[in-house]
């Protein structure tokens, strides 16, 4: 019961903020310059075109696009909204926002959850470790390989990663999810295929976080080794074990909110790692969407990301009323 | 006479501990003498010296040659400024030095244990807490916030080999109710919910329950308002005296340690300056320090003007004089002597009354008649 009523306020704020984010995304969307026929239409021209079969071609392709004034079509698409309608694609030619996203949303949320937990679990036990050993060689070291993960940015890694991986070692495939030859289905030979496919996305997933998740958790463990209550189990005789373990619990904690802000980080790189890689996930779609300017698509990637940063948010929250006793009420 | 006549009249249980002490403390016997008043001695500091290396690589004292007594059953207040020395002093009673001091050269016997500035892992685990309880100042927190004063009572008995844990709760529940406080109730809060003097009695639990004979209060009433002040006072002297503690208080209040101490240890640039009996110490003091501090202490009744701020500030580690004496700086009774000569700390009749057996000491080359006559 009472974490229903911790639960409730939380949600109807969540559902406030998707709500805002639908909007702010649905103008700014309709704010970019250029229509998806502009855009069609300069590719036709670039093919090769005359003026005349491309505008003929244009009109029979983006026919059903509405000519509505903005609010209209705001009202619209809000109403739709409601009845889990994102409207259909246009650059897909009609087919359903959803299926599209439904279609590519698996290959981004694995990935990057994998990435996520992985960099998240060897993040903060090196950063754990990289405080309390700050004066050694080790924890400089391991302080240094966090900030240089931290400060690559996620092109140039997984670039560098497709580079040695693919091209000058050829360990692992690139593009696509998995062997084009092999039948989908839970089978041996596709199974391995699309784990091997995964490595590099999630491998640079986990690499893009742990530098964060590493230097969080060292500023955040050598700020709780300061803290008065460490001394005073020190000097009551604690054992090593049981003070570290103080000293992790409390650490963590702040740990919990960067969980949740990073899924939304991790879901905008995704468009940049699987760019690189070709891979279709939700980044794909969205950055094939924007060349588009696919309106319905793009408002819709948009949504999703929220929703997933908005949900995490609220697990977060729950989770840190279970583990801290000093917001429990 | 010398350190060795009480431990004749020891009782028997004490005599072999107290002779390791005697050699030990061989080198500081001149020093030692002045402590001999009483049969039981429970700690023993002797020539204790704490330094701060820098950067560049100098040892910088941050306590210097101490020598303290605590007797057996009775509370010594160490007084002294912030950056006196008290505090560092104070934790070598737990073989602890916060980083990155270290001990340089002296001893701290603890009676039954022997030199804990030698003990080290599980050894060193067992008297902190064990042996020698340490309070913390009231406004820090002591407790682990995420768990319940309980559980974290389980882990201080769990470290400390506790066989029968429900009798150690047991135990911390009439601690809690000798200081006036719901047992049950504490031990299922979380430190949050507790308030400050409710903590810091919390903290006087903690450092009661392992049966630990000496108890190290560092600035127990600081942070705390008055009322709770004088609560956590009273309950300081009530368990000292009920459970039969060997207390030091370090604190900058001389209010605190007027009602409390029996003994008093002045400290000052990480020297001790004076001790003995505290009311001696307090109606004639024989020092310029501590008759400067006393002296700069308001009082609630009378006239607030007989208030007299000692000029200039206490020096920190790096402006402690090197040579000559600590204080001359601030000292209205300096002469040529003083900036040469380090006054050792010598042990002085003190009042007649008491001749011979009052056990003060003082580190001064003005005579203690021009001092306490001015």
């Amino acid at each position: 019961m009472r974490t229903l009523t911790r639960l409730l306020p939380k949600l109807a704020v969540g559902l406030v903020m998707i709500w805002a984010v639908a909007t702010f995304t649905f103008f700014l969307v309709h704010a970019l310059p250029g229509s998806p026929g502009d855009a069609a239409y300069e590719n036709y021209i670039l093919s090769g075109m005359s003026p005349e079969q491309a505008q003929a071609k244009v009109s029979s392709i983006y026919g059903f696009t509405s000519h509505d004034p903005l609010l209209v079509q705001y009202r619209g698409y809000l109403w739709r909204l409601l009845h889990g309608d994102l409207g259909q694609s246009i650059s897909y030619s009609g087919v359903p926002v959803t299926h599209v996203l439904r279609a590519a949303a698996p290959w981004t949320i694995f990935p990057a959850l994998a990435g996520l937990v992985i960099a998240f679990l060897v993040g903060t036990s090196f950063g754990a470790v990289a405080a309390v050993k700050r004066s050694s060689r080790w924890g400089g070291l391991l302080s240094m390989s966090g900030s240089f993960f931290a400060g690559i940015p996620v092109f140039v890694l997984a670039l560098v990663l497709a580079f040695l991986f693919h091209t000058e070692w050829n360990l692992l495939p690139y593009g696509d999810t998995s062997d084009v030859t092999l039948t989908p289905g839970f089978n041996g030979p596709y199974v391995v295929s699309v784990v091997q496919h995964a490595i590099l996305p999630v491998a640079t997933y986990a690499l893009l976080g742990y530098g964060a998740w590493l230097l969080t958790m060292k500023s955040s463990v050598i700020s709780v080794l300061g803290d008065d209550f460490i001394l005073a189990a020190e000097l009551r005789g604690l054992r090593p074990r049981t003070r570290m373990r103080y000293v992790s619990r409390n650490a963590i904690l702040p740990m919990f909110t960067v969980f949740a802000l990073s899924i939304g980080y991790l879901l905008g790189g995704s468009v940049l790692v699987e760019n690189v890689f070709d891979y279709p996930g939700l980044g794909n779609v969205l950055f094939q969407a924007i060349g588009a300017r696919d309106y319905p698509l793009m408002s819709g990637a948009f949504l999703l990301i929220t929703v997933a940063i908005v949900l995490a948010n609220i697990v977060a929250d729950l989770l840190y009323t279970v583990i801290d006793p000093r917001v429990r009420r | 006479m010398t350190d060795t006549a009480p431990q004749a009249a020891a009782a028997g249980a004490f005599a072999a501990p107290l002779a390791s002490i005697a050699s030990a403390a061989g080198s500081a016997a001149s020093a030692a003498s002045a402590a001999s008043a009483t049969p039981e001695t429970e700690v023993l500091v002797r020539d204790l010296t704490v330094c701060f290396r820098t950067d560049r690589g100098e040892e910088l004292p941050a306590v210097a040659h101490a020598d303290l007594t605590l007797q057996a059953g009775l509370i010594t207040g160490l007084v002294g400024e912030s950056g006196s020395g008290k505090s560092t002093l104070a934790l070598t009673l737990l073989g602890a030095v916060p980083s990155p001091g270290r001990i340089t050269s002296g001893s701290v016997q603890l009676t039954g244990i022997g030199d804990v500035t030698r003990l080290k892992g599980a050894a060193l685990r067992q008297v902190r807490g064990g042996k020698v309880g340490y309070v913390f100042q009231a406004s820090q927190n002591s407790l682990n916030p995420l768990k319940t004063v309980g559980k974290q009572l389980l882990d201080l008995g769990r470290a400390h080999d506790v066989e029968y844990l429900p009798g150690l709760v047991r135990r911390a529940r009439e601690l809690c109710e000798l200081m006036g406080m719901d047992g049950k109730r504490v031990l299922d809060s979380y430190q949050h919910e507790l308030s400050g003097g409710m903590r810091q009695r919390v903290g006087i639990v903690f450092a009661l329950v392992l049966n630990a004979r000496v108890l190290v209060l560092d600035e127990p009433t600081t942070a705390l308002d008055m009322l709770s002040q004088a609560a956590v006072l009273k309950i300081i002297g009530q368990v000292h005296k009920e459970i039969g503690l060997t207390t030091l208080i370090v604190t900058h209040d001389m209010g605190v340690v007027s009602e409390l101490a029996d003994r008093l240890a002045v400290m000052y640039g990480g020297r001790i300056v004076e001790d003995g009996p505290a009311e001696q110490l307090l109606r004639r003091p024989s020092h310029p320090y501590t008759r400067a501090l006393i002296n700069a202490t308001a009082r609630v009744t009378g006239d607030i003007s007989r208030a007299r701020a000692l000029p200039g500030r206490p020096p920190d580690l790096a402006s402690i004089p090197r040579q000559g004496c600590v204080f001359r700086q601030r000292c209205a009774f300096v002469m040529d002597q003083c900036a040469t000569e380090e006054p050792p700390l010598d042990a002085w009749g003190g009042d007649i009354d008491n001749a011979g057996g009052s056990g003060r000491r003082r580190a001064c080359h003005a005579t203690p008649e021009a001092v306490i006559g001015a």
